[in-house]
């Protein structure tokens, strides 16, 4: 079918940016599926089967949700609770062992066929949001029966090099794994611009063009490929002078983006000089460049659950070590702060002893799970301190709630740090080791801890939900999770300005500080750093540039003498909005 | 039993992330839930069944319930659907 001639063909915009590579087309998986009848004493296992492959299954999704929940957020993640609640469906469920038990038909059989009559129903449908749902079906149904057969996962992090994604379709968890690291652009034969591919490819700038109906058919391992997500077309085999052009058009594309990135290489430093360290969330090493290409000066959290959760076993001391270095060199001189590990919570492995407890985010995590596996923690700090002998790295502790753990865990660090002395591997001595201020006995003493740390970094996500005692997953209450109550705007007073009378350094690397009314009130609190998502950081520093720090402290002593959350944010919503009209506020 | 009636506010209507919610909401009941729309009934504990009702921004749907949190379950849906779900954008 494919020539060299070239031929273009349409579909949706689904994602902007323009894309010239080699194409990889993603076959859709094979899974051969026999249809047995079974003895009647074979129906009871084979129950039993069904009910293990969905438990497996659940286990699965919800590890994947907790990577998308903490790499996108919750929003990006609520899609593998529908897929949770689809493997769960009742009608679903009742039908598949309806078939096995009066039937006799085998699992694999009896559940792709109750699935796939679901999805076909959806398919027929007029809506795509609606109809979308049958990916969800069929990605749910695929991992049930992978599970059944046997099959091991597929993953995308597989691909060799950098190239053109072409497929039928991606599946959600898929989609969930593309990286710009290997993806240069993305052909899909369908899906819209609300399908999964296209939502996870626009939020990680990766070009894409969905509803090509035949690009499968059109194109072949190898062929060059160019992707116009701008204008919703591909062209295969483009010829030098259409190359020339999508190659000239792609600069034009990634100057505009520039033009916000313009302020990259200036400082955040408010107009009258007060300079704060700004520096961006990451959990892959992938991102610290993308974190550099948004005008980060380092990395402020570094999350290192990664590591632990996405394959069933420890990662090694050098495995970490390289991760870590690659990252401390790549943004050097600017710092970068590795968490320890902090599973447990939403975040749990069984092959960790970790698993779901009635009231998880009070549970057996963070710095708790590490001292207790000090065999896990230590090989973990070894890592850590041997890539501080490489660039500017500090380490922090999360959830502390007492100073009985942080000298625990300083004990354990200066006795790893002796251990590598003693046999001459190369390490950093003089790695800053600060915590995540997060709950709040650790603002109550604040003080003690001051003493004893060198420096705090204000996890503001977990601050709010302790201290207002609000699950914001939880869709009833959600509203409460106000980051501008009064108790949060006092809870982060008191810790800048303990911190700052014991002289260390208070930053805060949660949510709060990427949202415009909360960077000025936090500016204005006297934070040292800010580390948020790097898709924000341009936002953010353009406001810092934009207001003076004798301003924004007046705005939030007067917001601290506001007396309810709606106050506050009403307050400074019009503050802003008088002086950034182009800043949208959420 | 009781019942009642809602519209659906948000746009674009009881899809994936919405009747997610719904269920969510719905499983945390001891009473049975249905959802009704256009003469069809589906179980409202079913992620599938409610989305199957394709129930679009601004159309109706009748919540039914039964049991013995009837009244509690009914007004937490009903609720729910008229907040749009709690939904951020």
């Amino acid at each position: 079918m494919a020539t060299s001639e070239s031929r273009i063909l349409r579909g949706v915009a689904a994602s902007p940016g323009i894309a010239v590579g080699k194409v990889y087309i993603l076959e859709l998986e094979e899974l051969h599926i026999k249809e047995k009848s079974l003895a009647p004493e074979e129906i009871k296992p084979e129950l039993a089967r069904f009910k293990a492959a969905l438990a497996t299954t659940r286990e699965e999704i919800e590890e994947v949700k907790n990577t998308i929940r903490q790499e996108l957020g919750n929003e990006q993640a609520k899609v593998f609770d529908a897929h949770l609640q689809i493997l769960d469906d009742v009608v679903a469920v009742e039908e598949t062992v309806r078939l096995i038990r009066q039937e006799g038909k085998n699992a694999e059989f009896a559940y792709r066929r109750t699935l796939s009559k679901i999805a076909e129903e959806f398919d027929a449908l007029e809506e795509e949001h609606f109809r979308n749902t049958a990916a969800d079906v069929r990605d749910v149904k695929r991992r049930v029966i992978r599970h059944l057969l046997g099959k091991p996962r597929r993953s995308l992090g597989d691909i060799p090099g950098q190239v053109v994604l072409v497929a039928h379709d991606l599946t959600p968890s898929e989609a969930a794994f593309l990286t710009q690291d290997s993806i240069l652009g993305i052909a899909t034969d369908s899906g819209g611009r609300t399908s999964h591919a296209a939502i996870m490819a626009r939020s990680r700038g990766i070009p894409a063009v969905v509803g090509l109906k035949y690009a499968t058919l059109h194109m072949k391992p190898g062929d060059t490929l160019a992707v116009d997500g701008n204008r919703g077309l591909v062209e295969v085999h483009p010829d030098d002078h259409a190359l020339e052009d999508y190659t000239r058009r792609q600069r034009k594309f990634l100057e505009l983006e520039g033009a916000l990135l313009d302020i990259r290489e200036l400082p955040a430093v408010t107009l009258d000089g007060r300079q704060i360290e700004l520096s961006a969330n990451i959990e892959m090493p992938e991102e610290a460049e993308l974190a550099l290409r948004k005008g980060a000066r380092g990395v402020g959290l570094f999350r290192t659950e990664f590591f632990y959760m996405r394959s069933a076993r420890l990662p090694s001391e050098d495995e970490q070590y390289e991760a870590y270095k690659k990252v401390a060199e790549l943004v050097y001189p600017y710092p970068v702060i590795i968490r320890t590990v902090d599973v447990g919570g939403d975040k749990f492995a069984s092959y960790l002893g970790t698993e779901r407890e009635n009231n998880p985010f009070l549970g057996w995590r963070g710095i708790r799970f590490s001292l207790e596996r000090t065999e896990i923690f230590k090989i973990q700090l070894r890592a850590i301190f041997r890539a501080a002998a490489a660039g500017n790295v500090k380490l922090m502790f999360p959830m502390v709630s007492s100073l009985d753990e942080l000298r625990q865990a300083n004990a354990i660090c200066r006795e790893v740090k002796d251990e590598l002395r003693d046999k001459r591997v190369p390490y950093g001595e003089n790695c800053e080791v600060g915590i995540m201020a997060e709950t709040p006995a650790a603002v109550f003493i604040a003080d003690l801890l001051a003493e004893e740390a060198d420096f705090f970094s204000i996890g503001t996500n977990d601050l709010i939900q302790y201290t207002l005692a609000v699950d914001r997953g939880n869709e009833k209450i959600a509203h409460l999770y106000e980051p501008l109550h009064p108790a949060i705007l006092r809870a982060i007073k008191t810790l800048v300005e303990t911190g700052h009378k014991h002289d260390i350094w208070v930053g805060v690397c949660g949510e709060m500080c990427g949202d415009p009314a909360g960077a000025v009130i936090l500016l204005g609190l006297g934070l040292d750093e800010f580390s948020t998502s790097p898709y924000l950081l341009p936002e953010i520093k353009t406001i810092v540039r934009s207001v003076t720090y004798a301003e924004a402290k007046e705005l939030s002593e007067r917001a601290l003498c506001l007396s309810t959350a709606a106050d506050v944010r009403r307050f400074v919503e019009e503050k802003l909005a008088s002086k950034f009209p182009q800043i949208t506020l959420p | 039993m009781v019942e009642r009636t809602v519209r659906i506010v948000n746009d674009p209507g009881l899809h994936l992330r919405s009747a997610s919610s719904f269920v969510k909401t719905a499983a945390r009941f001891k009473s049975d839930v249905w959802v009704m729309k256009d003469g069809i009934e589906v179980n409202g504990k079913s992620i599938l069944g409610v989305i199957s009702l394709v129930a679009e921004y601004g159309s109706s749907i009748t919540i039914r319930a039964k049991g013995d949190d009837e009244e509690q379950a009914i007004a937490s849906l009903a609720t729910l659907v008229e907040n749009r779900f709690y939904e951020r954008e």
